[in-house]
């Protein structure tokens, strides 16, 4: 009897061993292969887009092309953060397709020699392929009575804001309050450096990037948080968000710039690469991006979102001369070398 | 056997009780939580999600990681342990610290560092690119990186035993004409056998955890190498704190599992 119970004991590590391999090579064994090579589509993304592909674009797009006769297309996906992504290409993953949320990471791209300079630019809506407006979060009830990027230069606010050195939104952010003030009455650049100012007096805490900013809000820090509206609406329809959208009169639409990385498509990808990113402005594809909560570059698609606030003032980078102008003139101008630096004890 | 730990028991509630207070916050509430958030949905919906394509091939693809690393690591860390047991050499301290200086780096440094070497920019990336070889952001990349990562475990295991092993037995064996490689298969082997199989059980649990090195070097490619921690974690960063703690769920069960077996064979052992 104890012969066999112990020789039983050294069994079942080894059965239960041999199981979980088998398991786990499954797919890969040779007759349990189905058709193992299907094409497919490399694509990165940063991070509040992942949703809106993976239970929207990709499966519309593989209705579509295998509608069209092009068979089986699988999508081989990644998201991040927009900084991350970039160092990402940069390095050299595989990336095929890349939608970016500031135009200045494909300019990093273009700078390290990625992708070729103003590449995008020859895509549809100079590359454009969806927006957000910036927008301010506050508790229920909006119990300070915040309506706009000025509101939160009031004493006593705490502003939870992501930090501009890491998040791509958080930069998006610090436009949206300079042109808030610029575009304001009396504006000009002074109200924009004020209205700036004033805002980074009260942030209590820089996150790493918008999500992370959103967590701390979440979790109970702060009174207000500045971040996408696509990303409060997305809580909100899971009912996730107890806290009230807050639309500032004037604000910036940030622009999501897509890429196509050419060194990483071969000869017989290019066509289908080639109709992915066509798709990607179809009006049904819009449709899609509508449904998760982004603007279209088509307005007259957004009706088809009840949740959309109204922005009397909505402003695009573009009227500050472009990212790479902007982030010379406000982002470091102002922000980093004025309004910083004037808060040594931060 | 039975006696002694029968006649301790009232005498053993009171420390007992202090360390379950201590583990309490600490190690157990996070544990349970994983498993509470896992079934929040119900049983449906943790089978749904796990059943999903996704999290089947991260769990398969960690799996099959794992299973490989613990094999190579066996074979190169009970080599390298040998050598450092059994030789003497010029520049063998200063081995026996490199060697195991992995457990100590950041593993963050680590997935950097194998990117500046292997990847496509890297030195010699460089001059693999040409020949179409191109192991980062590919699941040799993710290999590499766990092997790095893991290589101190095997060794931890292997080499104390081996330095415990008399030297005499060996000596005999060669006295009645066994060749090195007969030496250490008859006679060293059996005797490696418990630090052999800990030390792949480590090296396995660590590789299935493993995410700081495995983040920068896989490029984190749903289907093509995202591992079940990557998986977590993009799950955790899109909110499907279900989807998530599903996943973490079955790898802790899987690390239970490795660790109730790796302790009862130490304490078979010890008895």
């Amino acid at each position: 009897m104890e012969g066999t119970s112990s020789r039983w004991r050294g069994i079942l590590p080894a059965v239960l061993l041999a199981a979980l391999f088998v398991y786990a090579a499954w797919p890969w064994l040779p007759f349990a292969r189905a058709d193992r090579s299907p094409t497919t589509i490399v694509f990165y993304g940063f991070s509040i887009l992942a949703d809106a592909f993976h239970d929207g674009i990709f499966p519309a797009f593989q209705k579509q092309w295998t509608a069209e006769g092009g068979g089986r297309v699988e999508f081989v996906s990644s998201f991040g953060g927009s900084g991350t992504v970039t160092n990402q290409i940069v390095m050299g993953v595989p990336a095929q397709v890349a939608l970016l949320s500031l135009e200045s990471d494909a300019d990093r791209l273009a700078d390290a020699g990625v992708i070729a300079r103003d590449s995008w630019k020859r895509l549809p809506n100079s590359g454009v392929l969806n927006l957000t407006p910036f927008i301010i979060v506050v508790r229920p009830g909006n119990p300070l009575g915040i309506h706009g990027f000025e509101d939160l230069a009031k004493p006593g606010v705490r502003v939870v804001h992501p930090d501009p050195m890491t998040s791509g939104g958080a930069n998006w952010a610090i436009v949206a309050e300079y042109g808030s003030g610029f575009r304001g009455s009396p504006g000009g650049p002074a109200a924009g450096e004020a209205v700036l100012a004033g805002v980074w007096k009260n942030v209590v805490a820089q996150a790493s990037s918008a999500r992370a900013a959103r967590t701390q809000f979440e979790n109970g820090f702060g009174d207000a948080l500045v971040t996408y509206e696509r990303d409060a609406l997305y809580d909100k329809s899971r009912g996730r968000l107890r806290a009230e959208i807050a639309y500032p009169p004037r604000t910036i639409l940030s622009e999501h710039t897509l890429i196509v990385v050419d060194r990483n498509i071969r000869p017989r990808e290019r066509a289908l690469v080639d109709r992915f990113v066509r798709f990607l402005w179809s009006e049904e594809a819009q449709k899609v991006f509508v449904r998760f909560g982004f603007r279209s570059v088509r307005p007259e698609l957004d009706a088809a979102n009840p949740g959309f606030g109204s922005i009397a003032d909505p402003f695009r980078i573009a009227d500050f001369g472009g990212w790479r102008r902007a982030r010379r003139e406000i982002v470091d101008g102002v922000w980093k070398d004025r309004v910083m630096k004037a808060a040594p004890n931060r | 056997m039975r006696s002694p730990s029968a006649s301790s028991a009232p005498r053993a509630a009171v420390p007992v009780g202090i360390v379950l207070l201590v583990l309490l916050p600490l190690i157990l509430m996070p544990l349970s939580a994983i498993f509470i958030f896992a079934f929040r949905g119900g049983a449906d919906d943790f089978l749904r999600v796990l059943g999903s394509r996704d999290a089947q091939f991260a769990l398969r693809f960690s799996l099959l990681i794992a299973f490989a690393t613990a094999a190579i690591n066996a074979v190169f860390g009970t080599y390298t342990a040998y050598v450092l047991s059994r030789y003497r050499f010029r520049g063998k301290q200063p081995l026996g610290i490199v060697v195991n200086l992995p457990v100590a780096i950041p593993t963050v440094v680590v997935g950097t560092s194998l990117l500046l070497l292997w990847g496509p920019i890297g030195l010699l990336g460089r001059m693999l690119a040409p020949l179409g070889v191109q192991p980062m952001f590919a699941p040799a990349g993710v290999l590499l990186a766990h092997l790095f990562v893991t290589f101190p475990y095997m060794l931890g295991a292997v080499k104390p035993v081996l330095d415990e092993i008399e030297g005499t037995y060996e000596e005999a064996a060669y006295t009645i004409g066994a060749s090195r490689w007969q030496a250490f298969r008859w006679v060293i082997l059996p005797a490696l056998k418990g630090g052999l199989f800990s030390g792949a059980l480590l090296t396995f649990a660590h590789s299935l955890g493993e995410f700081g090195a495995t983040v920068l070097v896989s490029g984190n490619l749903r289907l093509r190498t995202q591992t079940a921690p990557l998986y977590i974690f993009a799950q955790f960063e899109a909110g499907n704190v279900a989807a998530a703690n599903a996943v973490a769920a079955v790898l802790a069960t899987l690390s239970f599992v490795i660790f109730f077996f790796l302790l009862r064979y130490t304490e078979r052992r010890g008895r």
